[in-house]
């Protein structure tokens, strides 16, 4: 294992995925290190989602290596309910449990993997619903709930098990446009407070703000990636050209 | 939840056994024998007016057992279960009044043969049919298993005529009666006496038993040779003091009511329930526990069988899914007599009608519950298994933290559902002899002909707890919709 792999928090070499015929992960590679934040953008289909989701192994790839943490999670012996405690993510959807209370919500993972006492989870998750500004919704139903709220308390589920990582997949884009800024403003300050995070989004003013790294995906390939003033001012990429020209306008 | 399953299963499988027991306490010393018979077959075989079984069958055997000195549980069912149980080693010997055939010494050891007997036919009352040859194009209906069906079938071509087919001889007479067949051919004595109790037909050759031949008493071939040699002995002796004359006399010869009951009793609802509450709270008692005892273990099979057809592993859900599509292939009652009458014979161990019929519910009713609790798991969106799996926790746990609760409150009111086929299904299990509520309507019904009103009695039970079922179901469902 080379230096530079060893430093970085998440390593990925050479992976492919494919659906039947459809090849929706062409021979991807990249590192991201500690504390980076990675936007990820590029039209519907280009394989975000799936990259995305190869990295806490919701999907398997069909060749290639993924270290997360040290982990290769590519590999069979790998525990990976144990890796994947370490990695956070968030879905366009929400996802909470609507079987569950807000509070309950959040408890639910440090209590039953045993990395809190119930006492202990619970004064987390007040904590951390403070954090997202829905303190006063602790004993709620979920579906009681806003769109922005639902995303804010799936932003604290996920924080409560205190990951190193955390994955976004357009956490705002099934929102009501006025709930789309308070969503961001807690991404932002978990940027902000050093999360290493990967973000899907077609936020492009929020990715300009926070995203040291930008990759542009386009049929399954990386096809450009660097800081937001190279990707968004100086694009080389053709595809990313007319790519921006469409967001940017729309 | 795991825990609380395990204790009610603990519990139940408890409590049947202790059913089991209870019925089979009997002194240790005297050898106590299981014998069968079908208790819808007056003059030998009924339910008198106190819901004791009687007949000339059972006053043969009450009298043999007293003498020889043993003692036997008697276990009513239809004639071929009664015969089957027997040859497949689950009862030691029958009663039932049964012809002795070539064919059925092939099976059975039959003792002194006890009564002559013969084959007679019968129309409705004002029939117009006049000899056999008039049977050409019309229907005779028949009882399964017995000699009426050997001979109507050897004289089927020559005077052609279709034939149908009956479990119990009351349904039978009542489908001549209502003229959707127009003759029946059946054990003489049988029929006589069904008409003298006020049945509408009229007997072609009251004089004259075709084909004579004798009714025996049997056992497995080769086996319970002992409980033979005792009947024969005992047998003897009652014929020599006459005993034998005497009951004969007291069934051919007595007025019906001494054994059906009096008109008063029979002809109205209030009569009929008064005269026969025991038995209808036997019957409905039966029901009960075999209802309650089938909705919670098929409740816990079908669950299983769901979440195995929801398993990662494609092995396993193939397992879920071959055992409900056979479960809900097999038609209940097949079902059951595979596994009261066919199963024993292989495993070589007797399997009690409750026990049989327990399982065969469960098999049953699991299978359909395993299909609904499958499309309720699936129907919980893959968004919260994927969020559960996200956080860290294993499958297992996702699917008891978060699938199974969300898809449970889906699944309620198919639960309801079939928690009210279970309870109608039970009635299906009449026809392996366990007497619950169809099962006590026969015998009541095959000793005082009153269909429609007894009928009507244990259809409006049926009703009231289906009734009660529903609130109870609906109040759950409330309860955990809140
Ligand atoms: N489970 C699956 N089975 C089959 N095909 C799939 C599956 N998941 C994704 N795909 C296909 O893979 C390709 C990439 O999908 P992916 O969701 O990764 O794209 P995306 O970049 O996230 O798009 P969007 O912006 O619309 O979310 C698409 O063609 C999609 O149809
Ligand atoms: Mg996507």
């Amino acid at each position: 294992m080379s230096e530079a792999q060893t430093k970085s928090k998440i390593h990925v070499d050479k992976v492919n995925k494919s659906y039947g015929e459809n090849h929706v992960l062409r021979d991807i590679s990249l590192d991201i290190n500690q504390n980076e934040v990675v936007v990820m953008i590029g039209p519907s289909g280009s394989g975000k989602s799936t990259f995305l989701r190869m990295l806490n192994q919701l999907e398997k790839p069909d060749n290639g290596t993924i270290i997360v943490d040290g982990f290769d999670i590519s590999e069979k012996a790998t525990d990976i309910n144990k890796v994947r405690e370490n990695i956070g993510m968030v879905f366009q959807n929400f996802n909470l449990f609507n079987n569950y209370t807000v509070l309950e919500n959040i408890m639910l993972a440090p209590v039953e993997l045993g990395k809190m006492d119930k006492a202990a989870a619970e004064k987390k998750a007040r904590e951390l619903l403070d954090t997202v500004g829905l303190v006063d919704k602790a004993d709620v139903s979920v579906n009681s709930l806003s769109g922005g709220q639902k995303q804010r308390v799936a932003i604290a589920r996920a924080l409560a098990m205190e990951p190193d990582v955390m994955l976004f997949d357009e956490p705002t884009s099934a929102l009501d446009p006025e709930m789309v800024g308070d969503v961001l403003e807690v991404m932002k300050n978990l940027a902000d407070s050093g999360m290493t995070m990967i973000i899907v989004t077609h936020e492009m003013g929020f990715a300009k703000q926070v995203a040291d790294r930008v990759v542009f995906f386009e049929s399954g390939k990386i096809q450009e990636s660097g800081s937001p003033e190279q990707v968004f001012n100086q694009p080389k990429n053709e595809r990313l050209q007319e790519f921006l020209s469409k967001v940017m306008h729309a | 939840m795991k825990k609380t399953g395990k204790i009610l299963l603990i519990a139940i499988i408890a409590t049947l056994t202790l059913i089991g027991v209870t019925n089979n306490v009997h002194a240790a010393t005297k050898p106590n024998y299981i014998i069968t018979t079908d208790a819808t077959y007056p003059p030998f075989d009924f339910q008198d007016k106190n819901n004791q079984y009687t007949g000339i069958d059972q006053e043969i055997l009450k009298t043999i057992a007293k003498r020889q000195n043993f003692t036997y549980t008697l276990k009513p069912m239809s004639f071929n279960a009664a015969t089957q149980s027997v040859s497949s080693g689950q009862a030691d010997g029958v009663i039932a009044g049964m012809s002795i055939t070539d064919e059925r010494k092939a099976v059975f050891d039959f003792g002194t043969p006890y009564y002559r007997s013969g084959i007679g036919w019968a129309v409705k009352k004002d029939s117009n049919i006049k000899s056999l040859k008039d049977l050409k194009g019309k229907t005779v209906a028949l009882k399964t298993g017995t000699s009426g069906v050997d001979y109507a079938l050897s004289i089927q071509k020559k005077y052609g005529f279709k034939v149908t087919y009956f479990n119990d001889s009351d349904t039978l007479y009542n489908d001549v009666i209502n003229d959707n067949a127009q003759a029946t051919f059946g054990d003489l004595p049988v029929i006589q006496y069904a008409v003298k109790n006020g049945t509408q037909l009229k007997v072609m050759n009251p004089k004259s038993p075709i084909q004579a031949g004798w009714y025996g008493f049997g056992v497995q071939k080769g086996k319970n040779a002992k409980l033979l040699a005792d009947f024969n002995k005992g047998f003897a002796s009652i014929k020599e003091d006459g005993t034998y004359d005497k009951i004969v006399a007291k069934y051919l010869g007595a007025s019906a009511a001494t054994f059906t009951g009096n008109k008063k009793d029979n002809n109205s609802v209030v009569g009929i329930l008064k005269a026969n509450n025991g038995a209808f709270l036997n019957g409905l008692w039966q029901t009960i526990i075999l209802t309650v005892s089938a909705i919670v273990l098929a409740s816990i099979w079908g669950i299983l069988l769901g979440i195995m057809g929801v398993s990662q592993n494609a092995g396993i859900r193939g397992l879920s899914t071959t055992i409900i599509y056979t479960f809900r292939g097999l038609p209940l009652m097949v079902l059951a007599f595979f596994i009261y009458i066919g199963l024993p014979g292989v495993i070589g161990m007797k399997i009690p009608a409750f026990t049989a019929g327990l399982i065969t519910l469960v098999l049953n009713e699991g299978a359909y519950t395993g299909a609904f609790v499958r499309g309720g798991f699936d129907a919980v969106d893959r968004g919260q298994m994927e969020a559960a799996r996200s956080l860290g926790l294993t499958y297992g746990k996702s699917m008891r933290k978060v699938i199974v609760p969300q898809g449970l409150k889906i699944m309620v009111p198919s639960f309801i559902n079939q928690f009210i086929i279970t309870l109608k299904d039970t009635s299906i299990l009449s026809a392996i002899g366990i007497l619950e509520l169809t099962q006590t309507g026969s015998l009541i019904v095959s000793r005082n002909s009153q269909g429609f009103r007894v009928w009507a009695i244990v259809a409006v039970i049926y009703l009231i707890v289906i009734t009660l079922l529903t609130w109870l179901s609906n109040w759950v469902e409330k309860r955990t919709r809140a």
